[in-house]
């Protein structure tokens, strides 16, 4: 039998002064394509990190137990070197950049390895055609799509020629043309030979081609996962007439809406508008000008033409980047925070029960004293949601609202929205999350070319449903 | 251009601009510097942040200066003696001298702004030495991640101005200010743990490109060499010409040698 690729043996981890990420974990990895399975939270990319020793030596901490890679133990062997035998590629493209164009950022491992010209020049050219970049190797980095930019990240590991691919989450920043590409390239990757260890919440393209699972939860690993249960395919939209603009219940409405940043046109639409009580879903590729639309809505952004209104009431807005709106020392206070102003007054009876019954709705009541930046990438995603969401606003704009999250989130999320629905709210949420909006969607609207039209949301093909029941 | 001969070209920017006080010097080269980034810029490069940060700065110098001045003969009007810092009168003359330290400040930071605006991170990382280069590349990571901010800024205040947060003072702007920073610190983190993961640090470099040199790069060498052997040898001499509006205004003379200094840097505008 062939030695493992990494062996973990009654590992433990404690990230400084914190309760264990990882706890007595017991895990072989073998050659081919590994899936990481859990709940956001649980320990995925802790367990990940211990593969190229980000973990100990970045993050700091403490390590109880064994782990080697390639032979070597990972408690003294810096990341640097283990990066020879290791390749990682990080959930957000954007962070992971270090020079400006695709040829040079590939090339970025390989001068770092000390590898001679020649052959860098080899391996550059060998992983932009593999990736199917080559066409892109003299473009700027920041010009690129974000499924482009992943491909990229994933391009400079692979010229670095590692053994082991390991990548976390790399498609939750991502529209679902992007995730295709990424999730495409990396059963190509296993397919000659590579070993890759995946951390993602998407299953339904990579499980097929998996040859093992580890399911992560609250830091204890199962490295003999079953295959998890998949859900369905995600609906098929199909067109309808153009929408009807404003209603009796309307909460918001558009009359010739051109929208865009820095005064130019990327968005215009006939009469449009939102119901009280209704989820309209906005789709489009990235870029389309989803965010535009819905900071159009909220009054952030003027339009270029036309009107806007809204319904007086309290609108919340998701940005896409939910550290824009965690910044205080626990999730209680940034809730509190909110609900305090929408009182219009600093002190409020039943302030702190409010707060912790908006974080309990999101599974979040055990995090509501801790530091939303020590939190994971999905929870950090329910935390700004419930942030937002407290307090009963009359319109809610949510921009990517399931970035991050794993089917469990994504279904408190559903919940979450129905109940709003159910209270009244007018709900926007702009994705590129099919499932959800087969899910949750009353009415869809998607932009493609600059106009938004309507189309309606099919939730059942032929007559096989495509989609979970709405969530109840 | 190549990045040694651009770098070197900031460097004679820099010292015709700050080695005198005299206005014209400096508004020659901010101007020359305005063109070669018009001319030099990357084309998706957006120089209306470059402006705006420059306005904003320059309007703060001079409104400090002439608020806490109170030197020269023309007063505009005056306010109690009493007042802590702006009491006193508000001249004319303050608000050249601001006009002047504010010319400085702009043509500095116009000078050295194609460092960014024309040329890749790599570009510079690549005409640095050896024992520079991996501080170097840190500063290129560095400013890669400047755009994220810009955006970040944006995406707080939004969400903040939806929360209720609205602009009433110094104080409150750190409801946007903190999380922008936080936010930074993390990016910044991020992009040490991705640079550490793709072996940045573990040992002798080599590089991917060597930098290319040609004839207009010797020009551009040669002309801000000039212009800096040329502003060293004024100022010993005494022939720069300084300028000082106090204690009443008066027009600024111009040293010939000085003038040619300030006017050879424009040859980089050439392409």
């Amino acid at each position: 039998m062939s030695e493992p690729l990494a062996r973990l043996a009654g590992l433990s981890y404690w990230y400084p002064g914190e309760v264990p990420a990882l706890v007595d974990v017991n895990l072989e990895l073998e050659p081919g394509l590994t899936l990481v399975t859990g709940p956001s939270g649980g320990g995925k990319s802790s367990l990940l990190r211990l593969f190229n020793g980000l973990i100990p030596h970045f993050h700091g901490g403490r390590i109880g137990g064994t782990a080697t890679v390639f032979g070597r133990d990972v408690g003294r062997t810096a990341t640097r070197t283990l990066a020879r035998d290791v390749g990682f590629v990080f959930q957000d493209p954007e962070r992971q950049v270090v020079y400006g164009s695709v040829e040079r950022e590939v090339a970025f491992g390989l001068e770092n390895l000390g590898i001679e010209r020649s052959e860098m020049i080899r391996r550059v050219g060998m992983a932009l055609e593999r990736l199917e970049l080559a066409k892109l190797r003299g473009r700027r980095v920041g010009t690129l799509s974000g499924g482009e930019r992943q491909r990229v990240a994933i391009a400079s590991v692979l010229a670095m020629a590692p053994r082991l691919i390991v990548l976390d989450e790399p498609t939750s920043e991502l529209d679902s043309s992007g995730v295709a590409a990424v999730l495409d390239a990396c059963l190509d990757l296993a397919a000659r030979g590579t070993a890759v260890l995946i951390a993602e919440h998407r299953l339904e393209q990579l499980a097929p081609a998996a040859g093992a699972f580890v399911r992560v939860a609250d830091g204890r690993v199962d490295g003999r996962a079953n295959r998890p249960i998949l859900s369905g395919p995600p609906a098929r939209l199909r067109p309808l007439p153009a929408g009807n603009g404003r209603g009796d219940r309307s909460a918001w409405w558009t009359a010739g809406l051109v929208a865009g940043p820095g005064g130019t046109p990327l968005v215009a639409s006939g009469p449009l508008g939102g119901q009280a009580g209704e989820v309209i879903a906005l789709t489009g590729a990235n870029g389309s000008g989803k965010t535009t639309v819905l900071r159009a809505i909220a009054g952030l952004l003027p339009p270029l033409s036309g009107s806007i209104a809204r319904q007086p009431g309290r609108t919340a807005y998701l940005p896409q980047d939910p550290g824009a709106l965690l910044h205080r020392p626990s999730l209680l206070a940034e809730v509190s925070w909110t609900l305090a102003r929408a009182a219009r007054e600093n002190a409020h009876d039943g302030l702190e029960v409010a707060a912790r019954a908006a974080l309990a709705e999101f599974g979040l009541a055990e995090l509501a004293e801790r530091d939303p930046r020590d939190l994971s990438a999905g929870e950090r995603q329910r935390g700004a949601l419930a942030v937002i969401l407290a307090g009963n606003p009359a319109i809610a704009l949510l921009d990517e609202p399931t970035r991050g999250m794993d089917e469990l989130a994504r279904r408190s999320l559903a919940r979450v929205l129905d109940r709003m629905r159910g209270a009244g709210c007018s709900v926007v949420v702009a994705t590129h999350d099919q499932d959800l909006v087969a899910e949750i969607a009353d009415r869809v609207l998607l932009i493609e070319d600059g106009r938004i039209t309507e189309v309606e949301p099919a939730r059942v093909a032929g007559d096989v449903p495509v989609l979970a029941a709405r969530a109840s | 251009m190549n990045a040694r001969a651009l770098i070197v070209w900031s460097l004679a920017g820099l010292v015709v601009a700050l080695s005198t006080t005299n206005p014209i010097y400096r508004a020659l080269i901010a101007l020359i510097a305005v063109n070669v980034l018009r001319t030099w810029s990357r084309s998706e490069q957006d120089l209306g942040f470059l402006v705006r940060a420059i306005a904003f700065t320059t309007a703060g110098a001079v409104l400090l200066n002439v608020a806490v001045g109170h030197l020269g003969d023309t007063a505009l009007f005056t306010l109690p003696g009493g007042w802590p810092v702006i009491g006193g009168p508000w001249t004319v003359e303050s608000i050249a001298y601001g006009c002047d330290a504010a010319l400085g400040l702009a043509a500095a930071v116009l000078v050295v702004a194609p460092l960014s605006y024309v040329l890749e991170p790599n570009e510079l990382v690549d005409a640095l030495p050896k024992f520079l280069e991996r501080a170097g590349i840190v500063v290129a990571a560095a400013l890669n991640l400047v755009p994220g901010i810009g955006r970040s800024f944006g995406q707080v205040r939004d969400a903040q101005t939806m929360r209720g947060w609205r602009p009433t003072g110094l104080r409150s702007w750190s409801e946007v200010i903190v999380p922008v920073a936080i936010t930074a610190v993390e990016g910044s983190l991020e992009l040490a743990e991705a640079m550490e993961s793709r072996a940045f640090g573990s040992g002798p470099r080599t590089r991917y490109a060597p930098s290319r040199w040609t004839a207009r790069d010797s020009v551009v060498l040669g002309v801000s060499l000039a212009a800096i052997a040329i502003t060293l040898w004024a100022r010993a001499a005494g022939l720069a010409v300084d300028w000082f509006p106090y204690p009443a205004l008066s027009v600024p003379a111009v040293s010939p040698a000085m003038l040619v200094a300030a006017l050879l840097p424009a040859v980089a505008i050439w392409r």
